[in-house]
């Protein structure tokens, strides 16, 4: 019974946030979601640490502040954060017109959502892990 | 949720997922018949991408080679083997490429590898997937069908420039799906192509398939021309997909060779 439902509330909740992941998951590879969903995690944080340390040097490198930026959005976009990959595209144009200080507000905005993000894929791996331990 | 897109969108997803099964149950039946699977290449530098681009090929039933870089590309086809400046390299010239062609067709077929399809990443770090393509046209791998992807909206000129640099097709991440089908096209052309003792049934066989598939892609082209550039709009996926302005897609037409006949 508990099992159910905790398996339940996985699938609702990767249906919920991964529209096109959960059509790609299949028996042939059940953690699928939670494998991009765990790479996403790492590869965003130590962009995201990248940046920081970029923006944080004296002078700003742009070019590889965008390159950075590039990456992160790439990688959010192919899950489909929206938010967090809008922000990105903000953060660019400042970027591109190397706007200093817009680029430090700009990323407030970024870490933001991405704060969030991070919140609810925590909350879908836990949901998964306990899932996986109720089998 | 941020990543929840409206309920429209899903019920479309469920509605492509069933039109999807087609296409992906006549690839089923082209590789059954020929007695084996379409191998792609992709290449992308970014771990997450190349994840999402395996399984989706994986799940149409295509074999996967995934590299991160063009260099790892080139070394894979047997293409480094026999040059002096091979990552350095970013855009063969004329020259270099005649003798590519050369010295490298025995080893680029080494071990019987076959390839059916390159899918490539255009912004990357070293060799762009621009660079990539060239070296590629330029080699005994060149009759391989090669779609150049792209993260964001690349100005025309950049998705022109790829595909008179022979790529079939400039796609829009992240793919989806629906544009698998377009990519089943070019693989079965390629089959058609490189294999010569296909038996003529299974080719008129792959024909009229081909034709289905290209006329549903009219259709398909056609509404996104309707519905324009509207990324915001969340009504339909197709135009979230492409994203093209109707100059790109004026130009891209006569470049896409299998839709070519049916426009």
């Amino acid at each position: 019974m508990d099992r159910n439902r905790l398996h339940n509330q996985v699938a609702s909740m990767r249906r919920s946030l991964f529209d096109q992941l959960e059509e790609l998951q299949d028996d042939t590879n059940p953690n699928f979601v939670q494998e991009v969903v765990t790479l996403f995690y790492n590869d965003s944080t130590r962009l995201i640490q990248n940046i920081e340390q970029a923006l944080n040097s004296r002078p700003i490198d742009f070019c590889k502040l965008d390159d950075y930026m590039h990456q992160f959005k790439g990688s959010s976009s192919s899950i489909g954060a929206k938010k967090v990959t809008n922000e990105c595209t903000a953060f660019r144009e400042y970027c591109n017109a190397e706007n200093a200080e817009g680029c430090i507000r700009s990323f407030q905005q970024v870490k933001q959502e991405h704060a969030i993000l991070k919140r609810k894929l925590e909350v879908y791996l836990q949901t998964v892990r306990q899932a996986s331990q109720t089998a | 949720m941020e990543l929840m897109k409206s309920s429209d969108n899903i019920i479309q997803d469920r509605t492509q997922q069933q039109h999807k099964q087609e296409p992906e149950m006549q690839a089923q039946e082209g590789q059954q018949e020929q007695g084996h699977h379409f191998h792609v290449l992709a290449v992308d530098d970014s771990v997450i991408d190349r994840k999402l681009l395996e399984k989706l090929l994986k799940v149409s039933s295509y074999q996967v080679t995934c590299v991160d870089s063009g260099d790892k590309a080139l070394e894979y086809l047997g293409l480094l083997n026999n040059l002096d400046s091979d990552s350095t390299a970013s855009s063969s010239s004329s020259s270099s490429s005649s003798s590519n062609s050369s010295s490298c067709s025995q080893s680029s077929q080494r071990e019987g590898l076959k390839v059916n399809l390159i899918m490539t990443d255009f912004c990357m770090p070293g060799m762009s997937g621009y660079d990539l393509l060239k070296r590629l046209k330029g080699s005994s791998w060149k009759d391989v069908p090669v779609v150049v992807m792209s993260s964001e909206n690349v100005p025309s000129r950049i998705s022109i420039r790829c595909l008179e640099g022979g790529a079939e097709e400039f796609m829009l991440k992240p793919l989806q799906l629906s544009d698998l089908e377009k990519i089943e096209a070019y693989l079965l052309k390629s089959l058609h192509l490189s294999c010569t003792n296909i038996d003529k049934d299974d080719d008129d066989n792959n024909a009229d398939h081909n034709s289905d598939n290209n006329n549903d892609k009219v259709v398909n082209n056609d509404s996104n021309i309707d519905k324009g550039n509207n990324s915001t709009s969340m009504n339909n996926n197709f135009s979230k997909r492409k994203a093209l302005s109707s100059e790109d897609t004026e130009s891209r037409r006569p470049k896409i060779k299998g839709l070519a006949v049916a426009i």
